[in-house]
């Protein structure tokens, strides 16, 4: 981003953030939730309690999958691993070292810390840019095989494949134990709950949804994964701390690939994305294969297997879902759904005078294997100019564009945007040294409201909270022009995924405007608009560049569009520039005639 | 030394044989089928099955081939056909079509451990070493496994559609390629293909209902690593076996189940798109 002055005249009204939380409804939940554990003892056999203290740490253990798969859109076989972790911390240091509150605290610091760092290590290696999501399985995959080969290995230190037990531990009154784990339990969902309901909640959303709109929005997303994966795996290892603590018995099957996958069972059983449902599912089977494995062990798990795959099937959102809709329907009540969040403007933001040339591309070249698909192309532009890229397709337009976006992008050649050169950057760099991109085909965040999407844009310039979810959403004017014009202020609180296709292509434009960019990059901003739609955008692109000095480079088909709005043209064949003038040179030219009438015939595909 | 050299060309043999379903379900239905291991025991216990019959062992191959090839049409109907659009999904569900059928073999078998009888059982004097008559025959039929599925993919209309299928399904679609047949008949080779190998690898180890779940991880990784190609699955077959046999042999056991998971993932780190693509 350039560095301009934040200054703010008369007419701004910038609003102090004010954020709203559910503390409510999660103290109200949670008070209950403590209230039912509290007595329940006393109503229950010892049988009952005792498989239950189990099924409470497994719970919150199926919660951690929730957040990463059912959020955030991570597929983890994993989770186990930190489980286990926490569990043969407490078993080791026991057995080893000694037993008493200094060591139960010490191996529950250690337990903690170790499956931090794994969880860090398998982050670092399973989430950068450019990762396939099949990839980050695969890491999660491998994760508890490699841990349960090392239990393996430990020999008489570890136990090997009896793993450990009867070592000294809290002979606590049972009550005192469920206690323990159902307030953990409660604790840890209450926090997943605000947090999930967050503005950063919202975020994590967006990326399983869209994870390269993420990044071209400034988020660094392998840092939310790695982060969120590390908080998961400490508290993974919390509850396997007081399962091993409880049960007294630790096993390399604790830390193993099949409890993995039966955390997923129980998540997508419950309802992936809900929080309630993992955990009750994950309560609910637990205690009924317990129960069932005397009588009926078999029938029971292939039972699971059934519902699981029809739930897959047919019923992706698990049963969650099925509850709460039935729960409304038999319970009519007012539920007005949280208000959407005000617009107002964000402080007025001026571009930097003392540079002179915002873009200055100086011999970028790229190329696919032997394709090259540009060569030698050198331009600068200026601020306060909107500059067109015409061409054919397969031209390289895009591809220049991409250059432009991600720093990895390009085989060659300088890039420097307002005064500093763009490194080898993921896209979420580039978007802070002053770069928006919009792309071809509309991109947005299905799931999230329009106010979200809008929200999830601002994340670099007003980090979302963790805990709260702001009332007052501050978008620069560019951005606010676009969302009022185009009716979607009105619109604030409908999922992106019900507005019509031009609604679709003025958010993202205004999410793109919302990063307060200084070179805008745009791809066909137009396509499949109406003429009043295209035109409408046309202005307000116009008094970008004249009132807010932005430089813009429009990569567009439409030659009339572009003699209307452009102040310069640059003509892209072949992957090189071959003109590049003022709008009267370029579209009258013998050359665009030719290219466009198909005489220069260079049709090579699109590297796309 | 030539002992070591017979253990890694038979240890990538049997890998190969192994994974080469898994693989075909990749390629042409960009699908991850973790009803792999499931196939394996099916194909396990079909063997047994004709063992317990006292027929030729033999004939458990094909057999094994026959149940897998059928029973994978029906799976791909019901399960896999809806979870096309959904790929991480699909294998979520084809996990838990591997529980359901590794409850119902332990329903219908009994969970205990089953012994199938050998097709050829002894040793035989190969490069001045006594080496196991089977495991080297196993090597001999993953390389009539290798060309008879090259010869499908390249010389045949199935294979044809198929690659047609793989490279562009729409295109493919758009010139009248039944796509659904395709993907129908894929999903059922590749079942066919987990069955015998099951079938294939029962003498080397013994049959229980969980017999193929050690060997779908592994072989889930050598797909990826081999770039999802008939010649890339051999290398890294050779690659990454060889390496778990001689870590096995100079390390330790323990630390060679772990070669190919922590290789796998190193190299997939390096080349996302394994070792065959440019």
């Amino acid at each position: 981003m350039a560095k301009g002055a934040q200054t703010s005249s008369a007419k701004v009204h910038f609003a102090a953030a004010k954020p709203r939380s559910d503390i409510r409804t999660v103290l109200k939940g949670g008070v209950l939730a403590l209230l039912v554990l509290g007595v329940a003892p006393f109503f229950l056999d010892i049988y009952t309690v005792n498989i239950l203290i189990r099924a409470l740490f497994l719970a919150t253990l199926a919660l951690t999958v929730d957040l990463l798969w059912g959020y955030t859109g991570i597929l983890t076989f994993g989770q186990s691993a930190f489980f286990g972790i926490g569990a043969y911390a407490c078993a080791l240091v026991f057995t080893h070292w000694g037993f008493g509150a200094g060591w139960a605290i010490l191996a529950l610091v250690l337990g903690i810390i170790a499956a931090m760092a794994v969880a860090a290590l398998v982050g670092w290696l399973a989430f950068y840019h450019g990762a396939a999501p099949l990839y980050g399985s695969i890491v999660t995959l491998a994760l508890p095989i490699v841990l349960t080969q090392i239990v393996f290995a430990g020999g008489r230190t570890t136990g090997s494949s009896s793993g450990l037990s009867g070592f000294p531990t809290y002979y606590w009154s049972i009550e005192i134990w469920f206690w323990l784990a159902g307030a953990f339990l409660v604790v840890v969902t209450g926090l997943a709950w605000l947090f999930v309901r967050s503005d950063m909640g919202r975020v994590l959303v967006a990326i399983k949804e869209n994870e390269i709109r993420c990044a071209y929005l400034g988020i660094p997303v392998p840092r939310i994964k790695i982060l969120l994966m590390v908080a998961a795996g400490g508290i993974g290892a919390i509850a396997g701390f007081g399962y091993a603590a409880f049960t007294n018995v630790v096993a390399p099957e604790l830390t193993g690939f099949l409890l993995g996958t039966e955390l997923l069972v129980w998540v997508a059983l419950g309802g992936r994305g809900t929080l309630i449902g993992p955990v009750l599912g994950a309560i609910f089977i637990d205690v009924t294969s317990s129960y069932l494995s005397g009588s009926f062990p078999f029938y029971w798990k292939l039972l699971v297997g059934i519902l699981f795959v029809v739930v897959i099937v047919a019923l992706p959102q698990g049963l969650m879902p099925v509850v709460t809709n039935l729960w409304r329907r038999l319970v009519p009540g007012k539920r007005s759904a949280a208000e959407p969040a005000k617009l107002a403007a964000a402080p007025k933001r001026e571009i930097a005078e003392s540079v002179d040339k915002p873009l200055i591309v100086r011999g970028v070249h790229r190329h696919f294997g032997s394709l090259q698909v540009l060569q030698g192309i050198d331009f600068e532009a200026e601020k306060g100019e909107l500059l067109s890229l015409v061409g054919p397709n397969g031209a390289g337009k895009t591809t220049l564009i991409r250059c432009i976006a991600d720093g990895y992008e390009r085989s060659g050649g300088d890039i420097t945007i307002y005064g500093k050169p763009l490194g080898r950057w993921a896209p979420d760099r580039c978007v802070a040294l002053g770069i928006g991109r919009k792309f071809q085909a509309a991109n947005v965040f299905a799931t999230l409201t329009v106010g979200e999407c809008l929200r999830v844009a601002r994340y670099r310039l007003d980090p979302p909270s963790t805990w709260a979810s702001d009332t007052i959403l501050n978008l620069p004017e560019a951005a606010l022009r676009i969302v009022e014009e185009t009716g979607l202020g009105e619109s604030l609180a409908t999922e992106a995924r019900h507005l019509a296709h031009g609604q679709k292509q003025a958010l993202e434009l205004a999410m793109v405007l919302a990063l307060e960019p200084s070179i805008v990059l745009l791809d066909e901003p137009t396509a499949g608009l109406t003429r009043v739609e295209r035109e409408r955008i046309g202005t307000i692109l116009t008094s970008l560049t004249e009132r807010e000095r932005l430089s813009v480079l429009l990569v567009e088909h439409d030659l009339d569009f572009v003699r209307k709005i452009s102040s310069r043209v640059i003509v892209l064949h072949q992957g090189r520039i071959m003109l590049d003038g003022s709008v009267d040179e370029v579209v009258g030219s013998e050359l665009i005639r030719n290219i466009y009438a198909g005489s220069a015939q260079g049709g090579r595909g699109d590297p796309e | 030394m030539d002992v070591l050299l017979l253990d890694i060309v038979t240890t990538a043999a049997i890998l190969f044989i192994v994974a080469s379903g898994l693989m075909i379900i990749l390629g042409v239905m960009k699908l991850i089928n973790f009803a792999h291991p499931a196939f394996l025991t099916i194909g396990g216990y079909a063997a047994f099955v004709i063992t317990q019959l006292g027929w030729n062992p033999w004939l458990a191959v094909p057999f094994a081939a026959l149940v897998g090839f059928l029973l994978g049409l029906i799976v791909e109907r019901v399960i896999v056909r809806p979870l096309y659009a959904r790929p991480l999904d699909a294998i979520l569900a084809t996990w838990g079509l591997g529980i359901v059928i590794g409850q119902v073999i332990t329903i219908a078998f009994g969970r205990q451990v089953q012994f199938v009888q050998t097709p050829i059982s002894g040793a035989m004097e190969f490069l001045g070493q006594t080496y196991s008559t089977y495991r080297l025959v196993l090597v001999i039929l993953a390389i009539v496994l290798a060309v008879a599925l090259t010869g499908l993919l390249y010389f045949t209309r199935f294979g044809l559609n198929a690659r047609a299928v793989t490279m562009n399904e729409d295109l493919a679609r758009g010139l009248g390629i039944d796509s659904t047949k395709v993907r129908s008949v894929t999903f059922g080779l590749g079942a066919a293909l987990a069955s015998m190998a099951g079938a294939l690898i029962t003498p080397l180890i013994s049959v229980d209902p969980n017999l193929g779940l050690p060997w779908l991880v592994n072989s889930f990784m050598l797909v990826l690593v081999s770039g999802v190609s008939i010649p890339g699955l051999m290398v890294a077959a050779l690659i990454l076996g060889g390496a778990q046999v001689i870590v096995s042999t100079y390390v330790s056991a323990i630390l060679g189940g772990l070669t190919i998971v922590v290789l796998a993932a190193v190299i997939l780190r390096i080349r996302p798109r394994g070792l065959t693509s440019g």
